[in-house]
C-alpha cells in the first residue's frame, strides 16, 4: 500500500475516533424538568430571569441565588457559586450551565444576553422636543 | 419635503460610489475572465475604478463620522460628540458595515499590487478579487427590490429605516433640531474605546484578505491548466498570510488577557476558533507549496488547502455575522438580516472552487513515486495532515449551533431526531483533543529539519540532533520539577515544544552555520514552539491565590474570590493586600490595591493593581483586569463584585429587607433563610359600646427560632381606633429583627406581619479574583518570534524571486 494511502487511513481512523469521543462529553440544551430527572448530571439550559422571584447575592459566602424560568415555562431556583455578574438585572436570556441538586439548579457557567447588545436604535421620542 | 439641515450630498456621494464601486468590480472581474489583451486592460482599469470608488466611499464614511453627522443612523450609532478622535477608527470598524468596507479595503489593495507584481497570471488572480469584491460591496449596497434586501448601506440616514418611514416625527422639516435625540449620537462602546481595538481589527481582516491571494492563484492554476509558475508567488503570499493572520489572531488574544476579563488569552470561544482554523489550514496549504516546490508530487492537496483556507475565512463570516452563535458565543452579533446574502456568497464560491477543482483534477500532476517514510516531504504531508484534521475538528465542534439549525423538528432539514447539540465544557474539551494534535505537530517541527528530502539515512538523523535530544530532556524535566508539573500527557507536549525549539535553534545555529535561507523558518518555529510551551505552562500550572478559605466548600469555586473589606490588609498567596481607596475616572472605577511582602517580620510595599470596572450602559457594566508582570510570572486579578450603588441610593434607612408573612394559625414561615417564625396565638380585644366598635386591639403572638435552636416569643399590636391605625412593633434587638402586625387581609381574613432586619454598619467591600501566570512571556516572545520569522522567510523569498 502506497505511504499517502496509509496516512489518509490513518487520519480518517482519528476522525472517527474522536467522533466517539465526542459523543461522550457533548450533551444537548435541556430544560429544568429533564434536568431534574437526572439529578447531579451537567446540562445546559435556555432561560430567562424570573423577576418576580427573590434574587440574592450573600458576598461573604460567594452564593448568588435568583429565580429563572426555562423555555417550557418551568420556575427554577439558581444557585451560582460565583460572585454576581454585573447587572445581572438587565439580561433577557441566559444560557446556564450546571447541575439539578433537589432544591435548586447548581449553576457552573452563566453566559447573559443583554438586550442592548450593539442593536440599539435611535428610537426618537415625538414627545419629547426642544421648547 | 426639503428637509432642513440633512447632509444630502454626503448620502448621495457615498451610495454613488458603493454602487460604482459595485458595477466596476462586476465589470472587472467579466472582463479579466475574456480572452485578450485589450479585456485585460479593461479589467485593470476597471478595478482601479472600483478600489479608487471604494476609497472615495470610505473617505465619506469617515467625513461624516468625524464631522457627527447624526442623521445618519451609522454615524448617530458608532460616535457622539465626547468621543475621543483617536477612537473614530474603532467607531468606523464597530459595526458590520464597516468591518465590511475594512476588509474590502485589504482586498483592493493587494489586489491594486497584483495588478502590478501578478503578470502573465493578472487576469484570473485580479478577476477573481473583483468577484469577490462585487459580492462584498454587494453587502453594503443597500437596494431595495421589493420586501427583499440587498445589503445594508451606511448611509442610510435614521429617517429612512423601515421601522421609522411614515411616523409622525419625520413630517418635521425640521426634525433634525426640533428633536434632542439628533444632538448626539449613542456613541462608541466603551469596551471598544480601547487601543487594542485600533490595531487588532486591521491587522486580522488584512490576515483575512491575504487568504483571497494564494486561493486566487490555486483558481488561476485550475483555470488556466498551468500548474507550475504560480508556485512561486502563491508560495510568498502564502507565508505573508501565515505572519499576518497568526499576528492578528495573537493581538485578539493580547487584548482578551490585558483588557478584557475572559480570565485569560484563549477561549475556545466561536469567533476566536473560527479565525484560527483558516490559519492552521493556511500553514498547511503553505507548506505543502514547499514540497511541491522542491520535489512535487503534491498538487492536489496544495490546491485543496488554499482553496480551503478562503472557504473557511468565508464560513468564519457567515458563522460570525449570521446570528447563528447567539447562543454560544460571548462575542455579540447582531444579524443584519443578511444571513441569506451571506449564505449565497459561501455557497458561490465553494461550489465554484471545489467544482473547479474536481473537474481539474484528473489532469492534475501527480505522485511518480511513492515517497519514502525516512523523506522530509512524507513527514511534512503528515503534519499538513494533522493540521487539517485539527482544524477540522475545531470546525465541527464550533458548528453546533449551524447544526441545531439545520436538523431536528424546527430545522431546516426536517428530521424527527431532535440534535439541539451543546458543548458543555468548551475548553476542557478542545484542550483534550487539540494536545495530541499539537504534540504531533510539534514533534514533526523539531525533526523536520533533520529529515533531508528523498531520503535520510537513520544514523545520520540521530547523529546531527543528539544535542538537541539530551537538552530538551534536561530542560523538560528540570522544567516540570520546578513547576511541579506531573501530568503525563503535559509532559509530553512540554518536551516536544522544547524540542521544536531547540532543534531548530540547533539546526540553524549549528548545521546551517546560521545562513540567511534557512533564518525565517528556524525562528518562526522556535516562536511556534515557545508560544505552546508558554500556553501549556501558564495555563496548567495557574494558581488562583484568591483563595477565601473563610467559608469554603471545597467543590464550589467560591473559595476562588477573595473578599477584602476597605482597609483591611488580608492575606493572598505569598501576599498581603489591601484596599485603600477607589477613583473615578471616565467610563471606569478604579480600584487600587496594595500588596505588601513579608520580609523579616515586617510588611514591605511590593506593588500595587488597579482592577477596575467599566460603568458601561450599553452592554452591562464589565470589570477590567490589572496585572502585574514579572520575569517569570505575571499576577492578574480582576473585581469580581462590587457595590456600585451610590449613598444616595443606599439610603440610609434604619432597616431594610422588609418582607411581608401572611400567616394562618400555628403556620411556620422561613425568614431570610435563618429563621423559623410560627403564628401561635392571635388576641382580639373589640369591646363594643351601645353595639358600635370603640376600637381593636389585635395581637400576634409569635415564636421565633433560630437555627442554633434558640427561640424568642415576640407580640406586635395592631390598633385600629376609629379612623386611624396604630402599630406597636416589636424588636428582637439580638437577633436585629423587627415585627410589625401590619393589616388584616380582608380577602383572607388573615393577618399580615411585616419583618425587617437591622441594617448593620456595613464596612464597604470588593470581591477580588487574582491569578498567577507561570512563564506566560514565553508566550508573549514566542508571538513576536514567530512574526519575525515569517517575515524574514518572506523577504528572503522576494529576494530570491
Amino acid at each position: 500500500m502506497k505511504n499517502s494511502q496509509v496516512a489518509i487511513i490513518i487520519a480518517i481512523a482519528v476522525l472517527i475516533g474522536y467522533t466517539l469521543v465526542k459523543l461522550g462529553n457533548s450533551a444537548t440544551y435541556s430544560d429544568f424538568t429533564t434536568a431534574a430527572t437526572a439529578e447531579g448530571e451537567t446540562t445546559t439550559v435556555i432561560a430567562y430571569l424570573d423577576l418576580d422571584a427573590e434574587m440574592n447575592f450573600v458576598p461573604k459566602s460567594v452564593q448568588f441565588s435568583f429565580g429563572a424560568i426555562d423555555k417550557k415555562g418551568r420556575k427554577q431556583r439558581i444557585i451560582y457559586y460565583e460572585p454576581k455578574p454585573q447587572d445581572f438585572e438587565r439580561s433577557e436570556e441566559i444560557t446556564l450551565t450546571g447541575y439539578d441538586a433537589d432544591t435548586a439548579f447548581i449553576a457552573t457557567e452563566i453566559l447573559m444576553k443583554c438586550p442592548s447588545k450593539y442593536n440599539e436604535q435611535n428610537e426618537v421620542d415625538s414627545e419629547k422636543i426642544y421648547k | 419635503m426639503n428637509y432642513i439641515g440633512e447632509h444630502l450630498w454626503a448620502a448621495e456621494l457615498g451610495r454613488g460610489l458603493t454602487a460604482f464601486s459595485f458595477a466596476f468590480a462586476l465589470l472587472s472581474a467579466v472582463a479579466y475572465y475574456q480572452k485578450g489583451a485589450q479585456w485585460k486592460t479593461l479589467g485593470r482599469l476597471a478595478f482601479r475604478l472600483h478600489a479608487t470608488a471604494l476609497f472615495g466611499l470610505i473617505g465619506t464614511l469617515f467625513f461624516i463620522m468625524a464631522n457627527h453627522y447624526f442623521e445618519f443612523d451609522y454615524v448617530w450609532k458608532h460616535t457622539s460628540l465626547d468621543l475621543a478622535p483617536r477612537y473614530l477608527f474603532s467607531a468606523f470598524w464597530e459595526g458590520q458595515e464597516g468591518s465590511f468596507l475594512l476588509w474590502m479595503f485589504w482586498n483592493a489593495i493587494l489586489g491594486w499590487i497584483l495588478t502590478y507584481s501578478a503578470k502573465s497570471f493578472e487576469g484570473p488572480v485580479v478577476g477573481v478579487f473583483a468577484a469577490v469584491q462585487a459580492f462584498l460591496v454587494s453587502m453594503i449596497l443597500g437596494v431595495y427590490i421589493g420586501d427583499l434586501h440587498i445589503g445594508y448601506s451606511p448611509f442610510i440616514l435614521v429617517r429612512e429605516l423601515s421601522e421609522n418611514v411614515g411616523l409622525p416625527w419625520t413630517q418635521f422639516a425640521d426634525y433634525l433640531t426640533r428633536f434632542p435625540n439628533f444632538a448626539d449620537g449613542s456613541g462608541l462602546n466603551p469596551l471598544l474605546q480601547n487601543y487594542w481595538m485600533t490595531i487588532h481589527p486591521p491587522t486580522l481582516f488584512l490576515g483575512f484578505a491575504s487568504t483571497l491571494v494564494p486561493f486566487s492563484y490555486a483558481i488561476a492554476a485550475l483555470l488556466r491548466k498551468d500548474y507550475k509558475s504560480w508556485i512561486n508567488s502563491a508560495l510568498i503570499w502564502s507565508f505573508f498570510s501565515v505572519g499576518i493572520l497568526g499576528v492578528g489572531i495573537l493581538m485578539g488574544g493580547a487584548w482578551a488577557y490585558e483588557a478584557l476579563s475572559f480570565g485569560g488569552f484563549w477561549a475556545w470561544d466561536p469567533v476566536e476558533n473560527t479565525s484560527l482554523v483558516p490559519w492552521l489550514t493556511m500553514v498547511a496549504g503553505a507548506h505543502l507549496l514547499l514540497i511541491q516546490r522542491n520535489k512535487g508530487g503534491v498538487m492536489p492537496s496544495a490546491l485543496f488547502l488554499l482553496i480551503l483556507t478562503f472557504l473557511l475565512i468565508l464560513y468564519s463570516t457567515f458563522l460570525t455575522r449570521s446570528g447563528v452563535l447567539g447562543d454560544s458565543s460571548v462575542h455579540a452579533f447582531v444579524d443584519l438580516g443578511l444571513s441569506g446574502q451571506l449564505l449565497i456568497y459561501l455557497l458561490f464560491f465553494t461550489i465554484g472552487a471545489l467544482g473547479l477543482l474536481l473537474v481539474r483534477y484528473k489532469g492534475l500532476p501527480k505522485k511518480e513515486k511513492e515517497d519514502r517514510m525516512d523523506s522530509r516531504e512524507f513527514w511534512m504531508f503528515i503534519g499538513a495532515l494533522t493540521l487539517l484534521i485539527s482544524g477540522l475538528q475545531i470546525t465541527l465542534s464550533t458548528s453546533y449551533p449551524v447544526f441545531n439549525k439545520l436538523f431536528g423538528p424546527e430545522g431546516v432539514l426536517f428530521t424527527l431526531y431532535d440534535r439541539n447539540k451543546v458543548l458543555n465544557e468548551p475548553i476542557a474539551h478542545y484542550n483534550a483533543i487539540q494536545v495530541p494534535f499539537t504534540i504531533i505537530i510539534t514533534l514533526l517541527m523539531g525533526a523536520g529539519q533533520f529529515l533531508a528530502y528523498r531520503k535520510t539515512t537513520t544514523a545520520s538523523f540521530f547523529k546531527r540532533q543528539i544535542l538537541s535530544l539530551v537538552a530538551t530532556t534536561v530542560i523538560t524535566f528540570a522544567g516540570s520539577a520546578a513547576l511541579q508539573m506531573w501530568n503525563p500527557m503535559y509532559i509530553f507536549l512540554f518536551w516536544t515544544s522544547c524540542y521544536a525549539i531547540i532543534a531548530n535553534a540547533e539546526f540553524w545555529l549549528r548545521w546551517a552555520k546560521g545562513q540567511s535561507a534557512v533564518a525565517g523558518s528556524s525562528v518562526a518555529h522556535i516562536g511556534f514552539g515557545l508560544i505552546i510551551a508558554g500556553s501549556l505552562i501558564s495555563n496548567a500550572n495557574k494558581t488562583i491565590i484568591s483563595q477565601n478559605d473563610t467559608f469554603i466548600h471545597e467543590d464550589f469555586p467560591s473559595n476562588e474570590n477573595l473578599l477584602i473589606e476597605q482597609g483591611d490588609t488580608v492575606p493572598m498567596g505569598n501576599y498581603f493586600v489591601s484596599w485603600s481607596e477607589q477613583s473615578e475616572e471616565g467610563h471606569f472605577v478604579n480600584y487600587h490595591l496594595d500588596f505588601f511582602e513579608e520580609k523579616d517580620g515586617k510588611l514591605q510595599p511590593a506593588f500595587d493593581l488597579k482592577p477596575r470596572i467599566q460603568i458601561n450602559e450599553r452592554m452591562g457594566n464589565v470589570a477590567e483586569p490589572s496585572t502585574k508582570h514579572f520575569a517569570l510570572k505575571d499576577i492578574y486579578t480582576h473585581v469580581t463584585y462590587a457595590d456600585l450603588r451610590t449613598a444616595e441610593e443606599l439610603g440610609d434607612e434604619e432597616w431594610k429587607n422588609q418582607f411581608e408573612i401572611e400567616f394562618n394559625l400555628n403556620e411556620s414561615h422561613y425568614l431570610y433563610g435563618k429563621y423559623q417564625v410560627t403564628l401561635d396565638t392571635l388576641l382580639v380585644d373589640a369591646p363594643d359600646k351601645d353595639g358600635e366598635l370603640e376600637y381593636a386591639v389585635l395581637g400576634a403572638g409569635i415564636t421565633v427560632k433560630t437555627m442554633d435552636d434558640s427561640t424568642y416569643k415576640v407580640m406586635p399590636v395592631y390598633v385600629v381606633e376609629g379612623n386611624e391605625v396604630k402599630h406597636m412593633d416589636t424588636e428582637i434587638k439580638e437577633l436585629g429583627l423587627k415585627f410589625r402586625f401590619d393589616r388584616i387581609n380582608y380577602e383572607t381574613n388573615r393577618p399580615v406581619i411585616v419583618a425587617s432586619e437591622h441594617k448593620e454598619e456595613e464596612v464597604p467591600f470588593i470581591l477580588v479574583k487574582a491569578v498567577v501566570f507561570p512563564w506566560i512571556n514565553l508566550l508573549w516572545i514566542g508571538s513576536i518570534l514567530m512574526a519575525l520569522g515569517t517575515v524574514i522567510a518572506v523577504v528572503q523569498r522576494l529576494k530570491r524571486a
